[in-house]
């Protein structure tokens, strides 16, 4: 039995997760400077209308994934419509829109406790296929090699489309000036939205995996995971997908490393947040950030 | 004066939690009202409650001392905390007292002497609806007086522009450990009454939950007037009753409903309810322009 | 002075308008009603569980009401939701005491919230019946308060000792919950039960309350190679605890002890195989033969389209506790004749078995000791 090299395994899984999460968050930050709390909502939504299509519908998962990471997409739509646009030309859009998209995510969180109820709810026995290798001492599923394997996907076409298609252009020059790129005659609004999109699709992916691979949802999964996701786009520098991406991995072999070097897990949370406030002090822009944090 | 004492017997630990979240609420306001977002408020009323609460029940200290020394730590940890954060701007800010916040919270679940998950037991309850009430007067009166004085423009002129404002003379680091140290206190004090006023504290009572509800006391109440954050605990935190009273069935039904109405708060009293109480032209909530400068 | 006036008129008027409706909604009590106060978390952290407990909580009520007739005492219910936070459930205690003028009150879910809001029903005297609060000190609150909740300091010892007589275990790792008052206090009985029964613990490790990769701490506990994983978590953890050690490799042979928090078909349900061997200690036996258990199980399962946890049946159990005390009282607006007639229920058939209250108001029912067979509870001993 190696318990380090499990170790490693757990942490590089969970923090994949982390990442995919975090990337969503971190791309409305990189365009709009503000913080979408919704989220983890989304993140939610998504893992349970992909359990409602393949429970309720009947659907194969890999029909009712694309479809409920669509279903996640549009809601990201939806957050943006109604608790982003409205404010926008107030002058306190920043704290406004925190709440305002709180608010958005309480609605969901009702809405998926009406339809759900409050108990954790599984997808069907057999919706994935069960493979276990052991290897080493090691224990790898064919589950985690495909999870692995669908955000590698993910990230590497977000990070394709944002470098290479006129989108993904059009995204990355609004978040470096929203007056000068609409000089330049791109839609900002449109822009927003498709980032809206964009973001809540790959946060609801998330929330598919992650109902996956632990076999359960419930209106409230997106809680604990909200908070460590902040400290990922933080860790990684607000507003940097590669950033987001190293510091999920970076905050989930953290977390793990803390349990086997310490050998006990009290202290897990902890570490990972003195972590977190150490380089906000240190290193405020994150590892990959960039842009003013601090005055001189 | 049956309805009266009716009424106080039904709505009383309603009317009290509408105290202390008001002032909890505008212990946030002090340095919200200066641009400063901390996340950190419900942590120094978790110190400021677990010091007057272990001064009282381990040390037997009287009720008005341990309400003295939990102000005084939470503005204490306020100003540690203050210098090497203060330096950093916006979402920034936010995320380094987040991050303390939970390690307080942690901290609290793990110590011997705060009592772990099961909380801090027998606290003897010692606070009431007129010492709430009192300390949130004397306290909105400090607030409210604040706006006019030096401190208060210096802060407002860090809000509307900092690099203007230090090119005026503010000194920003003082003004700011200033504010910062004093919403602490004021978060302590919310504290320690809280601890006083239910025989027990738990860590998940101060926790990153209720650091958000502050902030939302503070955007829907109005946070440019010193009496938008008490607006905003107020209906906030009455707001269930009132749901309740009005019979919404308890549930998911209620909970969304607290959702919706937030929304439309957000959406259509852009100054929050504060709004609704002052006239048109009074300078104090004259809409200000700068937003938190870009990250 | 102008904003103050305004202020306090935006207070009063709140206030106002709750208070009218609350008076419109409640009507006095008929002679023949006893009114009754359920305080459970629908919303919040242990929504899951509060779920349930109304679940079972209605069935009995169906029950009895239609079994009451014209001259019984009519039960009438009134569910509210503590938020699963201790201010909300003191705002609900208030409301039910003083607005609703409730006779007695079954609640609220969680012990934190019951350390606080059953002193307010103490000092009123409305007596209360906690029905999921396992923690030390409920009872002690004062003498309107009950429970019908076996303690895990009640539960623990017995299948500590049950456990090591059957199964010889030696060493074992010890995993829960330390942000939560409930598996908190579970943890302490387990590791004062382990200690007397002379049982090595090799390892402490902890999570948090709505985790659901438990990886790291089963990785270290199964590099130590203990005889047992001796667990204190709820259902919705503990699935996921039991499935992902499992997965991980820790053989069958070493099974998982878990307490009340495992006393649920949602555990079988959803960690399906890996539950295989899973034992149980707890306050309610769902294999039970007795025949109002049994019938409990079947109704419930048919009204519900899920088997009962123990959270259900101590809900159920509870309303058929709190009818007798109302029937034996005589008089259902009296709540100090009802409060007296509570220490005097014995012999009575319940789903936990016959049941009366200790000295110290706490449950006398039994423990059991069960594990999962065959996807089934089954007893391994008391």
């Amino acid at each position: 039995m190696n318990v380090l090299g499990q170790q490693l395994v757990n942490g590089l899984f969970i923090g994949g997760m982390y990442s995919l999460f975090a990337v969503g968050y971190t791309l409305v930050f990189g365009v709009l400077d503000i913080l979408n709390l919704a989220h983890a909502a989304v993140f939610t939504m998504g893992g349970l209308a992909a359990l409602w299509l393949v429970q309720s519908a009947g659907l194969s998962i890999w029909a009712a994934f694309p479809l409920a990471t669509l279903l996640a997409g549009v809601l990201g739509l939806l957050v943006n419509q109604v608790a982003f646009v409205p404010l926008r030309r107030r002058p306190d859009t920043y704290f406004s829109g925190l709440i305002s998209s709180i608010a958005m995510a309480i609605i969901f969180e009702a809405l998926a406790m009406q339809i759900f109820g409050a108990h954790n709810v599984r997808f069907p026995a057999g919706t994935v296929p069960v493979v276990i290798w052991r290897l080493g001492g090691i224990t790898i599923t064919l589950l985690q090699v495909e999870i692995l394997a669908t955000v590698v996907l993910l990230m590497v076409t977000l990070t394709q489309l944002l470098k290479r298609a006129r989108i993904g252009k059009a995204i990355r020059a609004v978040a470096e000036n929203q007056r000068a790129a609409r000089l330049l005659g791109i839609n900002v609004d449109g822009v927003i939205a498709f980032t809206f999109f964009l973001s809540s699709a790959l946060g609801g992916a998330a929330g598919i995996l992650f109902g996956l691979y632990f076999d359960s949802l419930s209106p409230d999964m997106g809680r604990p995971i909200e908070l460590k996701g902040l400290a990922v786009i933080v860790l990684g520098g607000m507003g940097s997908v590669p950033g987001a991406i190293l510091g999920g991995l970076a905050f989930g072999l953290s977390e793990v490393l803390t349990v086997a070097i310490s050998g006990t897990s009290n202290l897990r949370d902890a570490v990972a947040f003195t972590m977190l406030f150490a380089i906000m002090l240190l290193r405020p822009s994150g590892i990959l950030g960039k842009g003013r944090t601090r005055e001189a | 004066m049956d309805l009266i004492t009716h009424l106080y017997a039904v709505y009383g630990s309603v009317l009290n939690f509408m105290g202390i979240n008001a002032l909890l609420a505008l212990s946030l306001y002090v340095t919200l009202s200066s641009g400063l977002l901390s996340l950190g408020n419900a942590a120094f009323a978790g110190i400021g409650g677990y010091v007057a609460g272990i001064l009282t029940t381990k040390l037997g200290a009287p009720y008005l001392v341990s309400l003295g020394a939990g102000t005084l730590a939470a503005g204490l940890a306020g100003m540690l905390l203050g210098l090497p954060v203060l330096r950093l701007r916006g979402v920034f800010l936010a995320m380094a007292t987040l991050a303390f916040g939970e390690v307080v919270r942690i901290a609290a679940l793990n110590l011997e002497i705060t009592g772990g998950a099961m909380g801090l037991i027998g606290l003897p309850v010692k606070t009431n609806t007129w010492i709430i009430y009192l300390a949130l007067a004397a306290a909105a009166y400090l607030v409210a007086r604040m706006a006019r004085s030096r401190l208060g423009w210096a802060l407002t002129s860090i809000r509307e522009d900092e690099t203007a404002a230090a090119a005026m003379g503010v000194n920003l680091t003082l003004t700011k450990t200033i504010a910062f140290t004093l919403g602490a206190g004021l978060a302590g004090l919310a504290g320690a009454l809280y601890a006083h006023l239910n025989f027990l504290i738990t860590p998940g009572e101060f926790g990153f939950s209720v650091a958000v509800n502050l902030l939302m006391y503070n955007i829907v109440g109005g946070y440019r007037v010193w009496y938008g954050p008490l607006l905003g605990a107020a209906l906030l935190t009455a707001l269930p009753e009132l749901l309740r009273a009005l019979g919404v069935t308890a549930g998911p039904l209620r909970l969304g409903i607290n959702g919706l109405i937030l929304l439309l708060v957000i959406l259509f009293l852009p100054k929050g309810l504060a709004d609704l109480f002052h006239r048109r032209g009074d300078p104090a909530t004259a809409p200000a322009q700068a937003a938190p400068a870009k990250g | 002075m102008k904003k103050l006036a305004s202020l306090l008129g935006v207070l009063a008027l709140s206030l106002l308008l709750s208070a009218v409706a609350a008076f419109g909604l409640a009507p006095a009590a008929q002679a023949k009603e006893a009114k009754i106060g359920f305080a459970f978390s629908m919303t919040g952290g242990a929504a899951a569980y509060g779920a349930t407990q109304k679940n079972g909580a209605q069935l009995a009520l169906d029950e009895i009401n239609a079994k009451a007739g014209a001259d019984g005492i009519k039960l009438v219910a009134l569910f509210d939701d503590d938020a699963s936070t201790p201010q909300q459930g003191i705002n609900v205690f208030n409301k039910f005491i003083n607005a609703d003028k409730v006779s007695v009150i079954m609640g609220p879910t969680l012990s934190n919230t019951a350390q606080v809001a059953d002193r307010i029903a103490q000092q009123a005297g409305v007596p209360v019946l906690a029905i999921s609060n396992t923690a030390q000190g409920i009872t002690e609150i004062g003498d309107f308060i009950f429970r019908d909740s076996l303690t895990e300091a009640v539960v623990i010892p017995n299948t500590i000792n049950t456990v090591k007589a059957k199964l010889g275990i030696k060493k074992v790792a010890l995993l829960y919950g330390n942000d939560d008052a409930f598996t908190k206090a579970g943890y302490e009985a387990f590791k004062n039960a382990l200690n007397q029964a002379g049982i090595q613990i090799m390892s402490e490790q902890t999570f948090a309350k709505g985790d659901r990769d438990f990886s790291p701490q089963l990785t270290q506990i199964k590099g130590m190679n203990p005889d047992a994983i001796v667990c204190s978590a709820l259902v919705e953890e503990a699935s996921g605890i039991v499935a992902q050690a499992r997965q991980l490799g820790i053989a069958a042979s070493v099974p998982i002890i878990g307490g009340n928090g495992f006393n649920s078909p949602a555990l079988i349900k959803n960690a399906g195989q890996a539950a295989e061997g899973v034992i149980v200690g707890a306050a309610w036996n769902a294999a039970s033969p007795l025949p109002l258990n049994k019938k409990f199980v079947e109704d419930y399962t048919k009204r519900y389209g899920v088997a009962p946890d123990q959270f259900a049946a101590q809900a159920h159990a509870g309303v058929y506790i709190l009818n007798e005390a109302i029937k034996k009282a005589g008089d259902p607006n009296n709540r100090k004749a009802i409060r007296d007639a509570m220490t005097q229920v014995k012999d009575l058939d319940t789903v936990l078995g016959p049941f009366f209250f200790t000295p110290g108001r706490d449950a006398g029912s039994q423990p059991v000791v069960q594990v999962v067979k065959n996807g089934k509870f089954a007893v391994l001993g008391n």
